[in-house]
């Protein structure tokens, strides 16, 4: 066909493929022609329509495809109006707002920005069910889904969390963060402070001091392992949280670049290592040691030349013989201060060797738990008006 | 005088059946009734009956056993401070030791490890903060009125959601902390708070005030006391703490000063019980039994076999019920703090006193129900309905913690 031979003779020769480079982000090509596509169609999914039969497709590519079923004629196969090679195009936002919106500013990729403009402007209908993070962009979802709750984060004291939620917490009043204000003002005076465990980190503190120390296993921020510190928290996911804290917040990269050039040397108190739950429980107990006390003092063991029987029988016995009844009341009745048998009054300890004696007397003379010497009940009890006996 | 009884020579003639509480597995639960009927002899006055079953309960309570035994162990303390008109005394005393020896090591080891074992307090937590975001979103300066004995545990979690918001830089943000704890432990909390916001990059001040005594916690919350500033959007928070403002209508006085401060949003965290007062002695047992129950069975199931937390907290338990069934009150006495209410009551009580329901943003809900996935079963969330507004916390279907928040008229 004629045509057919005039186009062919009218190419121009080959030339050898030149890979266009891509420009510097954020610099579109000036020569470019910027689009501004309105939103719906930013946001439309299926903007490749098949003329044939009208179906749509997310990408130019599938919808090359799906044509190709259509058994179209050469001539057709062509997309019409696409003869001479398009200008470059950029895009812009749509978005008064946006720093996109500005022509300096566009993008140069068509799918870049739709994802920008679902991203930014568009609705998050994407939800994550663990941790409730919210997507505009499916796939961005789908990544994040993959990665989110298997992420752990160590804290400088040691601690590994799974939960990002009570990592935090414990950090903000974690002793490591404390002892990062500690670790400056002691950096002068480290040598003679046999207290500390010290991370030797190849500045000027003497390696010789304390050779019996080891040093711990756990990496210190500073100017050596500022990478390693970067990789810490990282179990599988693409991203680490202080990842996440640089790149979204860039203000907050200080905290790190406080502990890199700060101290050279870290300390480890003990208590800072991570210890089993069940450490200090000594200290733990001391508010509660007068209700403990009072518990052990409670559960005495009986005396072995009592029966359980003989026991039950003496209390029903004692109680019920006493002239003076029950001592105590069935209401609750502003503060009275109860006497014991020798005439203190309690001391300020709740369920104290006093009270615990009271219970004895109270459940009429020696029970199971209560023995010791028998105390007289006529100094303890109140006689009361209304006595039920 | 009546003819002393016939002694006693076996335990079928105290008509007792002993054989479910010594078989070894599976023990049948046997507290509540023992309880139950230890409390009706209370209020029968029936003093043989209440004798012999103080004496059973003595027998099978251990606070180190399992949990019926624990329960049955706190119950007897409070059963036993009120047989002997002790319960007063008993109160102030175990508050006033609980104090002294607090340090900020235990008080965040303990909160710490209970956020860990339970989500009790962290729910309050994600809600009070879902809702200050939402309130407070834009704003540039805040001023966050916390009256709660959290031990700012509540915090860290905000200040970093405000750091990381990605439209906007982080406010300036004044946190005031009216609580009982010791000055001590409050100075510690707030430098290291502090510190961490410095760390997150918003820019923190902070400031304590030792909560005036009781019916005074109002004064707290005068704007001079708070020193209040131009253009900083107020928000008040209360965990746990509208139910120290003394008992009825200093709790209403505490309200009406905190509507006056027009703040953006008031959070509330209550426990989800009713001990009012007034009423019938089996009542208020019933419902503490209830409540208490339910607390140490939720206990038993999150923490491991041997923990000094879970002794801890069990240990504040003995406290409350002693005030609660022990102590008289009234009249703004210490006590009436144990007094709770229940969440229908305090949204009645709130819209009395200048304030409407603050609608929290469905994603507020999801941020909880992912929360709750992240410990173990048993917990959900429970949407109030009808004339209360708020959410609940559920430990196996009961509600336990009640989650709302208000603004101003």
């Amino acid at each position: 066909m004629a045509g057919v031979a005039e186009a062919v003779s009218k190419m121009p020769p080959p030339v050898p493929a030149v890979k266009k480079k891509r420009s510097l982000p954020g610099t579109p090509d000036p020569e470019a022609e910027v689009i501004a596509l309105s939103p719906r169609t930013l946001l439309a999914t299926n903007r490749f329509l098949c003329e044939i039969c009208g179906k749509g497709f997310q990408r130019d590519q599938n919808l090359q495809l799906h044509r190709r079923g259509h058994n179209l004629p050469w001539r057709l196969k062509q997309r019409s109006g696409d003869r001479a090679a398009p200008r470059k195009r950029v895009y812009v936002c749509p978005e008064p707002s946006c720093v996109h919106h500005n022509p300096g500013r566009a993008l140069g990729d068509l799918t870049g920005i739709k994802k920008h403009y679902c991203r930014k402007h568009g609705e998050k209908k994407w939800k994550c069910e663990k941790c409730s993070k919210k997507y505009a962009v499916q796939s961005d979802w789908k990544a994040h889904a993959k990665t989110c709750g298997t992420r752990e984060y160590r804290c400088d004291c040691g601690v590994l969390f799974s939960r990002r939620d009570s990592f935090i917490t414990h950090r903000a009043f974690c002793d490591a963060l404390a002892e990062e204000t500690a670790r400056v003002t002691n950096a002068a005076s480290i040598a003679g402070s046999p207290d500390y465990l010290l991370l030797q980190q190849g500045l000027n503190a003497n390696p010789n001091a304390f050779p019996h120390l080891t040093p711990p296993t756990q990496f210190k921020p500073n100017a050596a392992n500022i990478n390693q510190f970067l990789d810490m928290g990282l179990v599988a996911g693409a991203s680490t949280l202080y990842g996440d804290l640089i790149g979204s917040n860039p203000r907050r990269f200080d905290w790190m670049q406080s502990n890199k050039f700060q101290l050279s040397t870290s300390e480890f108190t003990t208590s800072a290592l991570p210890t089993a739950s069940s450490s200090n429980s000594a200290v733990d107990l001391s508010a509660s040691a007068p209700a403990l006390f009072a518990a052990a003092s409670l559960h005495h063991p009986p005396a072995p030349d009592m029966s359980a029987t003989a026991l039950l029988q003496k209390a029903a016995q004692v109680g019920v013989t006493s002239s003076m009844g029950f001592a105590g009341s069935f209401e609750p009745s502003p503060y009275r201060c109860q006497s014991t048998a020798d005439g203190s009054k309690f001391d300020g300890v709740l369920f104290s060797q006093n009270h615990a004696s009271m219970l004895k007397d109270f459940l009429g003379g020696e029970t199971r738990d209560f023995l010791g010497v028998g105390v007289g009940l006529q100094s303890l009890c109140h006689s009361s008006v209304d006595g039920w006996i | 005088m009546q003819n002393p009884p016939p002694p006693i020579t076996s335990a079928r003639q105290l008509d007792l059946d002993l054989d479910p509480l010594l078989s070894v597995e599976p023990a049948k639960p046997w507290a509540a009734d023992l309880l139950r009927d230890c409390a009706r002899a209370f209020a029968d006055k029936d003093s043989a009956n209440l004798h012999r079953l103080l004496w059973m309960l003595n027998e099978l309570a251990s606070p180190y056993g399992d949990c019926e035994q624990r329960l049955a162990y706190a119950f007897l303390q409070a059963l036993f401070c009120r047989a002997t008109a002790s319960g007063d005394h008993c109160y102030s005393t175990s508050l006033a030791v609980a104090e002294r020896a607090v340090s900020f090591a235990s008080a965040r080891r303990l909160a710490l490890k209970f956020q860990e074992a339970a989500p009790w307090s962290t729910f309050g937590h994600v809600a009070a903060n879902g809702a200050l975001l939402q309130a407070l979103d834009g704003e540039p300066a805040l001023h966050i009125v916390d009256v709660s004995d959290t031990f700012c545990t509540q915090w860290p979690t905000l200040l970093e959601a405000l750091a990381s918001r990605a439209d906007a830089d982080a406010p300036r943000v004044r946190l005031t902390v009216v609580s009982s704890t010791a000055a001590g432990v409050v100075a510690e909390i707030g430098a290291r708070i502090e510190k961490f916001a410095r760390l997150m990059g918003v820019p923190l001040e902070f400031r304590a005030i030792a909560a005036p005594a009781l019916p005074r916690l109002a004064d707290a919350l005068r704007p001079e006391k708070l020193e209040l500033r131009e253009g900083e959007a107020v928000a008040v928070n209360c965990v746990g703490a509208l139910r120290r403002a003394g008992c009825g209508d200093s709790r209403d006085s505490f309200l009406r000063a905190a509507a006056a401060l027009r703040p953006r949003v008031l959070t509330v965290v209550e426990d989800e019980a009713d001990f009012g007062a007034a009423g019938e002695f089996m009542e208020s047992f019933e419902e503490c039994l209830r409540f208490y129950g339910s607390y140490f069975e939720m206990l038993e199931e999150s923490f491991p076999a041997t923990c000094n937390e879970r002794l801890a907290l069990e240990r504040e338990c003995f406290r409350s019920l002693v005030g609660l069934l022990a102590c008289e009150g009234g009249a703004d006495a210490v006590v009436d703090g144990e007094r709770r209410e229940r969440g229908r009551q305090w949204c009645r009580r709130l819209e009395r006193c200048g304030f409407e329901t603050f609608g929290i943003s469905d994603d507020v809900i999801d941020d909880l129900k992912a929360l709750l996935k992240r410990y173990r079963p048993g917990w959900s969330l429970l949407p109030a309905e009808g004339e209360t507004s708020g959410m609940y916390l559920t430990w196996k279907e009961n509600p336990v913690v009640w989650a709302c928040a208000w603004k101003p008229k």
